[in-house]
């Protein structure tokens, strides 16, 4: 239970961080590239963390 | 022409062109390291022109090389790690290298943060100084190892 909710504060984390930046990078903020964002964003933040976890591991 | 088209004319004279000339000779360390100072540069000349033209687009093009320019170096870094690790790098070169490649950051990233409209905008022109000047100094310190010090381990 501990694991779960620590791995979805992670993806929580990532997915602020990339989805802010997200934001700050693009040129206008409208619905569609805010709904595109936070996909990517989720994306990412899988990505993120299994980055993080492997460079972790070696 | 007004002030920011003159600086990135200056720019390209001064501090792209002498890197190209770097990047066609010389020995391999020379020419890398003149291609990750010479993809700053452009970065650079790239945020003077959204200035000088008005074009916010173009600051996305110096993202791009913010974020490409680095990663392009350290293949080469990979791909000649052998040559590069070969010889020992005067220090001297090194902090010269590194002191070209971070120095003009800030002074062209400031003045263009100062002139833009303050926001997003300026999040985003600080975020790519950032990232020019991370990817600069990791990239010049990749170059400059020491053979058999903390570099590359050839994986």
């Amino acid at each position: 239970m501990a694991r779960r909710l620590t791995a979805a504060l992670e993806l929580g984390a990532w997915w602020v961080a990339l989805a802010g930046l997200w934001l700050v990078l693009i040129q206008t903020v409208d619905t569609l590239e805010c709904g595109v964002g936070a996909g990517a964003a989720l994306l990412a933040a899988y990505g993120g963390r299994a980055a993080r976890r492997a460079a972790v591991r070696r | 022409m007004n002030g920011w088209l003159a600086a990135a004319c200056a720019l390209l004279l001064v501090g792209f062109l002498p890197a190209l000339l770097g990047i066609c000779t010389g020995p391999v360390r020379r020419r890398v390291l003149a291609q990750n100072l010479a993809t700053v540069l452009a970065a650079l000349v790239m945020l003077l022109l959204s200035q000088g033209y008005a074009r916010p687009s173009y600051t996305d093009m110096a993202l791009v090389l913010a974020v490409l320019g680095p990663v392009g170096t350290l293949v080469y870094e990979r791909l000649l790690g052998e040559e590069l690790r070969a010889s020992r790098p005067r220090p001297l070169v090194t902090r010269t290298m590194t002191v070209l490649g971070v120095a003009p950051v800030p002074a062209v990233v400031l003045p263009v943060c100062v002139a833009a409209t303050p926001g997003r905008t300026t999040l985003k022109l600080l975020f790519i100084g950032c990232l020019l000047v991370a990817g600069s100094a990791l990239c010049t310190r990749a170059l400059t190892t020491p053979p058999g010090g903390g570099g590359s381990d050839g994986r």
